[in-house]
């Protein structure tokens, strides 16, 4: 991709190309009063407030740089890296956007490469902390992303109806998913459609979904189940991660005067297996005076299955063949408790200190729900479901 | 942990109420009268606040008569462009400029070019019907149009 932009740049070098080079980062310091497990934002990008660390710079901190060119009136390309905290437990180089983009008409945009999906309302610029109210987007919804950009193509038409503008974007593409730190597979046939409306100070947000995923290395679970006959082959058929459809649905708006600000946002994502189907929503709102902008956010993450399973029967089986039977129980409860459900309450403030420079404090309330562990990672055993801790958050987000 | 959520919700209280007394109010003393301007040579006659502001943040790449739309803006951290957004689109710098950076990084679009003061924005204007900027009402001449006037 960064050859072909080169090799597109040195061609149109007499068409006057235009070139821009901007670039984002946060540093954050978080602080986690639950010890046994680490809290962080995405299990892709592990933080390690908590249990690791005292105070974490894992969590949030990121930077990215991103180089643009405009090549004439209708062709452009960009490319972006971002350096960020990778499962191996390191910081590592990503390049998150590479794409050309084809401007049709005035209204009507065509790109290709790779592009971030725009599954939630933040979910393409997430990780540029100067453009969020908030010091991270709710973790509650924007933790279930597993698949963060997809390599395809994009379509985005923009039209009016009377006073309301409306956007409507198909995404076509395919995608590595990182599912968590063991567990990699392939999102393969990515379809999606995104339709935003707006109309004065509300923008209404709908987005469906659809990816065919493929994860490997689970074999030895569902083929051990398959061969305890019908009730296992009805466990497997229930909790196999082999090959999914899986769903995104979700909707959301806002509402911004410039004064104050509300934004809500609902999202299901839809494994159909042992994966998870959880929906996550929030409310948050915001009033800005000045440099100042302190808000409020609720959000909560519900799973839509039961995260345990009586699994198969051990009654009348012989000693061995029980204990075989029990190992793949345990299996399969451990990954459903995986699938989790909490909920946030937060207050925060960003101040502009400066025109690139955004400080943000923040301070959330966190309950690991219904015996799961919530969106905490390297949960250790004196862990317990339920119970409500604090996380602070200090960080500076820049632009330039 | 009773306390805590004690404590929790008294930090709540005090960010929320008060703010705003520690809040330096950022409102220009000297406001000036502001045109916003398009060519005498294009079509476009009159604009309301709210249509000039989604040309000015790329919401909108059109002028309502379906005509292509491109902005021109007044150079960083001129009051000039400070109060221009302030009252076009209600949006303090920083805030336009957070705008800016969801459409930067996500690939979307790029911010208007920009020129350095009234006179160059407006020849710049005259020449091009596509355009349209902004220039202290007093800098007005034929070679340009007034689409909206901001007090």
């Amino acid at each position: 991709m960064v050859a072909c932009l080169l090799v597109l740049s040195s061609g149109a070098a007499h068409a006057q190309a235009k070139w821009n080079a901007s670039g984002f980062g946060t540093v954050a310091a978080v602080r986690s009063t639950e010890d046994q497990g680490d809290y962080t934002v995405n299990p892709n990008s592990p933080g390690q407030a908590g249990h690791s660390k005292a105070w974490a710079f894992d969590v949030d901190s990121r930077g990215g740089v991103q180089l643009d060119v405009q090549l004439d009136k209708r062709w452009s390309a960009v490319a972006q890296v971002t350096q960020e905290k990778s499962v191996e437990n390191s910081y590592k180089t990503y390049l998150t956007w590479a794409n050309v983009k084809f401007q049709a008409t005035p209204d009507l945009s065509i790109r290709a490469g790779r592009i971030a999906l725009p599954l939630f309302l933040a979910a393409d610029y997430r990780k540029v902390g100067y453009a969020l109210p908030w010091l991270r987007a709710p973790v509650e919804l924007y933790s279930l992303m597993p698949i963060a950009n997809s390599d395809g193509i994009d379509a985005s038409y923009r039209w009016n109806s009377g006073d309301v503008k409306h956007e409507t974007t198909l995404s076509l593409g395919r995608a590595t998913a990182r599912l968590n730190k063991d567990v990699k597979g392939k999102a393969r046939n990515i379809v999606g459609i995104t339709e935003s409306a707006s109309s004065g100070a509300l923008t209404l947000r709908f987005t469906a979904a659809q990816t065919l995923l493929v994860v490997p290395g689970a074999e030895e679970l569902f083929d051990g189940l398959r061969a305890f006959g019908a009730p296992g082959e009805a466990l497997a058929r229930r909790y196999d991660v082999a090959k999914r459809h899986v769903r995104v649905f979700s909707a959301g708006f806002n509402y911004d005067t410039g004064d104050w600000f509300v934004i809500g946002e609902s999202g299901r994502i839809n494994t159909d297996s042992i994966l998870g189907d959880q929906t996550a929503s929030y409310l948050s709102a915001g009033r800005r005076f000045g440099n100042l902008a302190p808000y409020m956010t609720y959000a909560r993450l519900v799973a839509n299955l039961p995260t345990n399973t009586s699994g198969l029967a051990l009654d009348g089986l012989p000693p061995d063949v029980a204990a075989v039977a029990g190992v793949l129980n345990d299996a399969l409860n451990f990954q459903l408790r995986q699938i989790g459900a909490q909920d946030t309450a937060s207050i925060g403030v960003r101040w502009d200190v400066a025109p690139n420079l955004a400080f943000k404090a923040q301070a959330d309330r966190v309950t690991p729900r219904g015996g799961s562990i919530g969106t905490l990672i390297n949960i250790q055993p004196g862990f317990r479901s339920g119970r409500s801790f604090s996380v602070i958050s200090l960080g500076l987000d820049f632009v330039f | 942990m009773n306390h805590l959520h004690r404590l929790f919700f008294f930090s709540l209280y005090l960010i929320w109420y008060l703010c705003p007394i520690f809040a330096l109010s950022s409102s220009s003393a000297q406001a000036v009268e502001l045109a916003v301007i398009v060519s005498v040579r294009s079509e476009v006659s009159t604009l309301r606040a709210d249509q000039v502001a989604d040309i000015f943040l790329s919401q909108s790449n059109r002028f309502p008569n379906g005509s292509e739309a491109v902005a021109i803006d007044q150079n960083l951290g001129s009051p000039l462009r400070d109060e221009f957004y302030g009252k076009v689109a209600r949006r303090s710098p920083a805030l336009i400029k957070a705008h800016w950076s969801r459409l930067i990084f996500t690939g979307r679009a790029q911010p208007p070019a920009e020129v350095d003061g009234n006179a160059a924005v407006r020849k710049l204007i005259a020449d091009n019907p596509g355009m349209i900027g902004y220039i202290e009402r007093a800098a007005l001449d034929p070679s340009v149009r007034a689409v909206l006037i901001v007090r």
